[in-house]
């Protein structure tokens, strides 16, 4: 499933990244990448971005952003 | 632009240089702040807006120059500002490395120590933030750290002033650190091969970055090359060099984070508790508009009684050179061109300052990447991200902040977009015009017409960074960000801040604002002893004229007012009440009697500081003082133009350039020629729309 789909207080692995360069570098300097486990928080009042912790960094990432990150759910 | 003209060479000529470096968000002003004291200097990186932070101090007797450069999460940037701290550490080779880590954070922070030991500078490491960490239910053994990585490791509580005289005697013992990651044998291999050509003490980091397809200014265009074949070859292997160096140095950070790890009982920390409350669904936007509403508040309430006192030691001055009995012509030189250019500069003092604490307080408590959080969902539609609308809206309390907002915009492209639109949202000084002429030709609906003016102002700003959007490259806006943990930043970090940016804004803008106060001084002045319709002001305004016809305005009087608006919005309406009524005689003051005078609005003024407290949470003691209208000039104005031409009139003062010392900011920021482009965008914006409002009102 993809890190946009999860709902508040999951908790999934990182999968895959997404395949644009500058996005895939950016996310994996601030510690998203594959085999991480990551929590969603929350959806801004908006709707968008997504609030989401990856280890003890919290993030925020846009809906289309998040999209791209593909996660496995932890049991 | 502010910038440090001296090279860095230069500076470390006097002692050893040592360069903090960290993740952003790690606490590193704190960190140089607490280190240096008083000492502390803020300027930019020559030809950027970053901030850069540099202390001269003294570490056992020996002479240390400290520079804090920019945060980063990696020294192979993912972005143009990340990239000055490669190339300055690159190049500067300094004495020491003081590599600042967030202790409730280790693993990613680590991630970085890990390229700087490849780098080979001489390190040492600061745990900062301690204090957080064991809130969040973490200990730490900084001496397992210091084992396994083979450098010193500080603890650190920065903002508590803790381990920072430890820091700075193990940074003068810093030794060079040995690599810590192994690296997939194959990648091994291809370094062995590659980092014999490099001459340069970074050449395994630089080799390492070179097989990621890194292009370094520092490899010969022949190690250049090899770099590129061992890639090429790694790549046929079916190995992705990019992706194991990646995953040793992350696997290693792992590693270390692990074994620097005591004992871990997790809680629910303050940040994850408030962030529930402004992030909230429904409660997130009220608090955000509350918050901002009070950071006007502060601002208003604080800089109005020192804004007053700067006048009114104006009027005293003013007084006194009246009393000097000299020739006319020199008193008014004095007292209409000099000390007006010298206090119209002043009066920006209080209200930056003010504005710029709140803004500093905002950005290094954490506040500011909830409100981009918050707002992103907006902006996303114009491509900027949701930090895009704070210089917006700073802009309604003055546009000068709005405009030096706008360097928290990571891309160019984003920081010229929004620049450009601050002037055309309505600022406080315009208000005075608005309040006028709202009273004088909009009786009853004078609240309504302002507020419509204010939302044309920032729909016309919003319009502007979507057309520019249209025809500029197209460059994707990231929604990806960091939301640190809330911290309450020291007190002596907010006033230097807001001090440096304040004086920064007078050096800028001094100098530009006195020349055209002088400048319309002269205009309305000269040719010596004419009357008030015949200096060049007048005819040049009387020339001028029929080219606002179609803006149903006629009166030479209300165009020229246009000018001196140019330098400063607040002048429009005295400059009307003078062309209108005839000049105001400055009174002469006697000496004894200005010092008194002086005395009575110091004592006023800090007594409407003192009161600003109360007023701030909403307990008005004090009302603010509401300027007498002056009635002769809105009978005045009631005949010289329509309604119709007055709300043309109000348009056109809302769009056009804002004032002198908004330009001032825009080179700062966006350099002359767009500068020099937005002065004549906000003109044939303004025709055009007052155009439309004259046909609007029929």
């Amino acid at each position: 499933m993809r890190l946009s789909d999860l709902a508040p207080e999951h908790r999934a692995y990182v999968r895959t990244l997404p395949a644009s360069p500058a996005l895939n570098r950016r996310l994996r300097a601030l510690g998203l990448r594959p085999g991480v486990a990551v929590q969603f928080l929350r959806q801004a009042p908006l709707g968008d971005p997504l609030q989401i912790a990856v280890g003890e960094t919290f993030l925020a990432l846009r809906r289309h952003e998040a999209e791209q990150v593909f996660v496995e759910l932890a049991s | 632009m502010d910038c440090h003209r001296c090279p860095l060479q230069e500076v470390s000529g006097g002692g050893r240089l040592c360069v903090t470096v960290g993740n952003p968000n790690t606490g590193k002003s704190t960190l140089i702040n607490a280190l240096a004291g008083a000492n502390l200097q803020i300027g930019n990186w020559s030809g950027t807006t970053v901030e850069r932070l540099e202390a001269r101090c003294r570490a056992a007797g020996v002479p240390l120059t400290l520079v804090d450069l920019p945060g980063t999460y990696s020294l192979i940037p993912t972005h143009r500002e990340e990239d000055l701290t490669r190339q300055e550490l690159l190049s500067l080779q300094p004495d020491a490395v003081i590599n600042v880590i967030d202790a409730g954070n280790l693993e990613r922070n680590l991630y970085l120590t890990l390229e700087l030991t490849e780098v080979g500078l001489p390190l040492v490491v600061a745990l900062n933030l301690m204090d957080e960490a064991a809130a969040k239910g973490l200990t730490l053994s900084p001496q397992a750290l210091a084992d396994a990585l083979g450098v010193a490791v500080v603890p650190t509580v920065a903002c508590r002033c803790q381990g920072v005289g430890a820091l700075l005697s193990e940074a003068n013992a810093a030794k060079r650190p040995t690599p810590q990651v192994r690296y997939h044998p194959a990648i091994e291999e291809a370094l062995g091969a590659l980092t014999p050509m490099i001459e340069h003490p970074a050449r395994r980091w630089l080799a390492l970055s070179a097989l990621m397809g890194e292009v370094q200014a520092h490899l010969t265009p022949a190690a250049q090359a090899e770099a590129a074949r061992l890639r090429q070859a790694l790549l046929q292997r079916g190995l992705d060099p990019n992706h194991l160096i990646d995953e040793a140095r992350w696997a290693k950070a792992s590693a270390l984070a692990k074994g620097a790890l005591l004992g871990y009982h997790p809680t629910t920390t303050l940040t994850e508790r408030i962030d529930r409350l402004v992030l909230h669904p429904v409660l997130g936007f009220p608090i955000f508009l509350v918050a901002m509403l009070l950071t006007f508040r502060f601002t208003f309430l604080l800089a109005e009684p020192w804004i007053g006192f700067i006048e009114a030691v104006q009027a005293v001055l003013g007084g006194w050179i009246v009393a000097l009995s000299l020739p006319p012509m020199l008193a008014s030189f004095v007292s209409e061109a000099l000390l007006a250019g010298v206090g119209t500069v002043l009066t920006f003092v209080p209200l930056l300052f003010c504005l710029y604490l709140a803004l500093s307080f905002l950005e290094t408590s954490g506040f500011l990447a909830r409100a981009a959080f918050l707002t992103d969902g907006l902006m996303k539609r114009l491509n900027l991200p949701g930090r895009a609308l704070i210089p917006l809206i700073l802009g309604l309390g003055c546009n000068v902040p709005g405009i030096a907002a706008t360097r928290g915009l990571e891309h160019p492209g984003e920081r010229l977009r929004t620049a450009l639109a601050v002037p055309f949202i309505s600022c406080g000084a315009r208000l005075t015009v608005f309040a006028l002429f709202a009273a004088v030709f909009f009786p009853g609906q004078a609240a309504l017409v302002v507020f419509g003016l204010y939302l044309a102002g920032m729909a016309i700003a919003l319009l502007t960074i979507a057309l520019l959007g249209l025809l500029g490259r197209r460059e994707m806006s990231y929604g990806v960000m960091e939301i640190p943990a809330y911290r309450l930043p020291p007190a002596s970090l907010l006033w230097r801040l807001a001090k440096t940016r304040t004086l920064s804004f007078v050096r800028g803008a001094g100098g530009p604002i006195l020349i055209a106060v002088t400048a319309v001084w002269a205009l309305s002045h000269l040719p010596a002893g004419g009357e008030a319709d015949t200096t060049l002001y007048a005819r040049a305004a009387q020339f001028a004229t029929p080219a606002f016809a179609p803006l149903e305005i006629h009166d030479w009087r209300l165009v020229g007012a246009l000018v001196p608006g140019f330098v400063a919005k607040e002048v429009v309406v005295g400059t009307l009440g003078v062309s209108y009524l005839g000049p105001e005689p400055v009174e002469a003051v006697a000496f004894g009697e200005g010092i008194q005078r002086l005395g009575r609005e110091l004592l006023a003024s800090l007594e409407a500081t003192a009161l600003a407290v109360p007023a701030l949470v909403g307990l008005s003691l004090a009302g603010p003082a509401e300027d007498d209208p002056p009635g002769g000039l809105a009978a005045a104005l009631a005949e010289a133009v329509s309604p119709r031409g007055a709300l043309a009139y109000l348009v056109f003062i809302l769009l056009y350039t804002p004032c002198v010392a908004t330009l001032a900011a825009l080179r700062q920021v966006i350099g002359r020629r767009w500068t020099a482009f937005s002065v004549v965008y906000g003109l044939v914006v303004a025709y055009l729309m007052a155009y439309l409002a004259a046909r609007l009102l029929s």
